[in-house]
């Protein structure tokens, strides 16, 4: 009644069974690990019971096309997929849209596989049968994956390394990539092996350099940038960040979008504008939407940009109209950083009220520079 | 057999030739406001002079094509005739098929970047005029520019009006989603996109109203989304902003127009502003669009009896008779025509009372309560106010007066 197919399967069910008791009795009842266990339980024992009711090891029944049927990773690989799936519906959803695809996948390989092995009574044309189905869709899907992986390796060696480091990897990487490909092409008698030694060398260089960034984590500049939050210096107070809006100018989503580049240059304050050929002293903001400002201080002292708001909740820095909390110690206004000089920092700000409704008119103003002051006028 | 018999039938020679003479015949029409092929000032010719020849060469090497590929159909096709000596390229025919092409399109290239990069231009401006798109109508405002008269900014919509030879800079952005403009007569087209400044530049050679549309997809009434620019002498351009520029003239007491105002302060100027509106308190009225609408604005009615349209210059504030005949001005003759606005005897008063009646009814918006839960208990577009008939008589009356 037992043979080796069903020894098989009840021993990895009997091991499943064995780690799913010790987990819940030594790690956590009812967690997630726990549920996992209990599916690969119960997916081995099912396959246990499918190898025993097919009497899967009986020569004596068995068919005469036997030796046309290979051994496949089909089903179990659908168990895997169906485990992931139902997983997933506890979990999170990746998982179960991972099971979903993995399920669906390896269902067609199964089918396929299944009708090309009844195709003749020659294997050698059933696997090329199989092939001419498959391989249009599996070679693309694998390639992708593969590029996939190194692509989201070579990102994570790159955030990982300074950016010096980074321009020399990246050109080294370029030059390898020519290099090899120049060869590749003058040499087309090179042997497949070595070609795919080459590239698989490559790949698992890039990967294993990817795991080994991904451990590493973002370089510092990057992490401190990622903390930071891009509205959280609105106290107008005497803090700055070394990484806050750095180089407003190269950012080229605020280039396209300042209404405004307001300068602070021998004492004195004009803006400059698209359209205007002379620096001008009034702004003219739209209404209800947000509008930002490059400040560019050209003066020796450190200074900031105060935009003045108006009436209480007349305005608001673009962050806080979206729910953001800022103290402005009482004062309705808003500001940059301290920059120094040479440096330039972005400031958005959304005027939700025409300046009819203000009793003091909209300014920006830089401290401690006296007599220089901007009107923002928003009809 | 029978899908045989009905192609035969329904797409003979005869049912092509119709077609084609259809599809003739309708690019002969006279009236086409949109017609890319008409430019009306240097901007839109300079496109025009590039996509003339390149649709010229273009149309010669499709046709050349075209025809190589059936006469390759026709002459080779199985007969049953041996297959010919297979051979491995022929490197002469081969770089001259990747030459010319290449020749042909570095050529375009030049004119084209050429065009792209006078058409970028913004170091010449005269004026400049900011515009902003949401849905479903444009916001047209004009900042301080002393040169012009204009010394407060002042804020229009559906219509854009601008002086004729002047080289004019839209900068364009958008409070809700991407929408483009376009007016064909006068330039290409530009994104309006939110949270970022796109610049064109438009310059009409003669008075006269050129017709546009958004061409990006905005929502639901985005084929209602026109516009309209209207070019005006120098003379007239400066009697409109000084007009644009006057002060609030309240309706007089006991007129019915009076009564509108009472309506307009109740209802209307929630969200719509209009400069110089006094409560009865003698404190400004001052709307707030940014707490009703999604997009955080309303067409500002200030002078709303100067402009030829409404409601997001979907349906005309003239009647068709009145309108033909600003439309149809010579140019000498056009700015009075315009600038003299919309008075009772003009008034499309059908369409602006079915608006006022019920808005959503007559261009599809979201703006039906039921749907508030998803914009944070806000409209997109006018809703229905349930004004009564009396009420919409009392507002057309004071709509009347702003001018």
């Amino acid at each position: 009644m037992f043979k080796t197919g069903s020894k098989l399967f009840l021993g990895l069910s009997g091991f499943a069974a064995f780690n799913l008791v010790a987990y819940v009795i030594f790690v956590e009842r009812l967690a997630i690990g726990g549920v996992a266990l209990s599916l690969v339980f119960a997916a081995l024992t099912g396959l246990a019971a499918i190898v025993l009711l097919i009497n899967e090891g009986d020569n004596e029944r068995q068919p005469r096309d036997a030796a046309l049927i290979g051994a496949s990773l089909w089903p179990l690989t659908t168990v895997v997929g169906i485990v992931l799936l139902i997983l997933g519906l506890i979990v999170a959803q990746i998982y179960f849209i991972l099971g979903i695809v993995v399920v669906l996948a390896a269902l067609a390989e199964w089918l396929v596989q299944a009708w090309s092995e009844s195709a003749s009574d020659d294997p050698a044309h059933n696997e090329s049968a199989r092939q001419r189905l498959l391989h249009p869709i599996e070679f693309p899907v694998i390639a992708t994956l593969g590029l996939g992986v190194v692509i989201f390796s070579f990102s994570r060696i790159m955030l990982a390394i300074s950016k010096s480091a980074g321009a020399v990897s990246f050109i080294v990487a370029a030059s390898l990539v020519l290099l090899i490909g120049a060869l590749f092409a003058l040499r087309p008698a090179l042997k497949p092996a070595l070609v795919s030694g080459i590239c698989v060398i490559g790949a698992v260089g890039i990967v294993a350099g990817g795991i080994a960034g991904a451990g590493i984590g973002l370089r510092s500049d990057l992490a401190e940038a990622a903390e930071e939050g891009h509205y959280l210096h609105r106290e107008c107070g005497v803090e700055k960040s070394k990484y806050f809006d750095k180089k407003a100018m190269k950012n080229l989503s605020l280039r396209s979008n300042a209404a405004a580049i307001v300068e602070l240059r021998d004492g004195k304050l004009s803006a400059i504008m698209v359209g205007f050929n002379t620096p001008q002293q009034l702004i003219t903001a739209s209404r209800a939407n947000p509008v930002t400002f490059i400040f560019r201080n050209f003066d020796p002292t450190e200074r900031r940009l105060v935009a003045s708001l108006g009436n209480a909740m007349a305005g608001a820095p673009a962050a806080e109209s979206d729910g953001e909390e800022a103290d402005h110690a009482g004062k309705n206004e808003t500001c940059t950083q301290l920059i120094p000089k040479g440096a330039e920092q972005a400031l958005t700000i959304k005027y939700n009220k025409p300046t009819i409704a203000q009793t003091e008119p909209f300014t920006l103003t830089v401290p401690g520079v006296a007599g220089q002051s901007i009107e923002v006028l928003v009809p | 057999m029978k899908v045989r018999r009905l192609t035969s039938r329904y797409l003979g020679p005869r049912s092509l030739a119709a077609s084609g003479s259809l599809l003739l015949l309708a690019s002969c029409a006279t009236n086409a406001p949109q017609d890319t092929w008409q430019p009306k000032g240097p901007n839109a010719k300079m496109i025009d002079d590039l996509q003339q020849p390149v649709f010229a060469v273009a149309g010669i090497i499709g046709i050349i094509v075209a025809a190589c590929v059936g006469f390759a159909i026709w002459r080779y096709k199985d007969r049953g005739q041996p297959i010919p000596e297979q051979t491995h390229g022929k490197p002469a025919l081969e770089v001259s098929l990747t030459v010319i092409p290449a020749l042909i399109l570095a050529v375009v290239g030049v004119f084209t970047f050429r065009a792209i990069f006078d058409l970028a231009r913004t170091d010449d401006t005269q004026l400049v005029i900011n515009v902003t798109g949401q849905q479903w109508w444009w916001e047209y405002d004009y900042p301080v520019q002393n040169e012009w008269g204009i010394t407060q900014p002042i804020i229009s919509s559906g219509q854009l009006v601008l002086p004729i030879g002047t080289k004019v800079l839209l900068r364009e952005t958008s409070r809700d989603v991407i929408h483009s403009y376009w007016i064909p007569a006068l330039n290409g087209k530009r994104d309006a996109v939110p949270g970022r400044v796109h610049t064109l530049r438009l310059q009409a050679d003669a008075p006269g109203i050129y017709a546009g549309q958004c061409t990006e997809f905005c929502g639901l009434s985005h084929a209602n989304m026109r516009m309209e620019a209207v070019a005006l002498s120098d003379a007239d351009f400066a009697k409109w902003v000084a007009n644009q520029q006057a002060a609030y003239q309240a309706p007089a007491e006991g007129t019915l127009a009076k009564e509108g105002e009472s309506v307009f302060l109740n209802q209307c100027v929630r969200c719509h502003q209009v400069s110089g509106l006094k409560r009865a308190d003698g404190s400004l009225a001052i709307a707030a669009p940014d707490e009703n609408v999604w997009s955080g604005a309303a067409p500002n009615l200030t002078k709303l009896m100067t402009r030829n349209t409404f409601a997001g210059a979907m349906f005309n504030l003239l009647r068709d008779a009145c309108r033909d005949d600003v439309w149809r001005a010579e140019s000498a003759a056009f700015g009075e025509k315009y600038l003299g606005g919309v008075d009772e005897s003009c008034l499309n008063v059908n369409d602006l009372r079915a608006w006022l009646r019920n808005a959503p009814e007559v261009k599809p918006m979201y703006a039906n309560p039921a749907l508030l839960t998803d914009t944070n208990g806000k409209y997109r577009g006018m809703p229905n106010l349930g004004l009564s008939e009396s009420d919409i008589d009392k507002l057309v009356a004071y709509l009347l007066t702003l001018k």
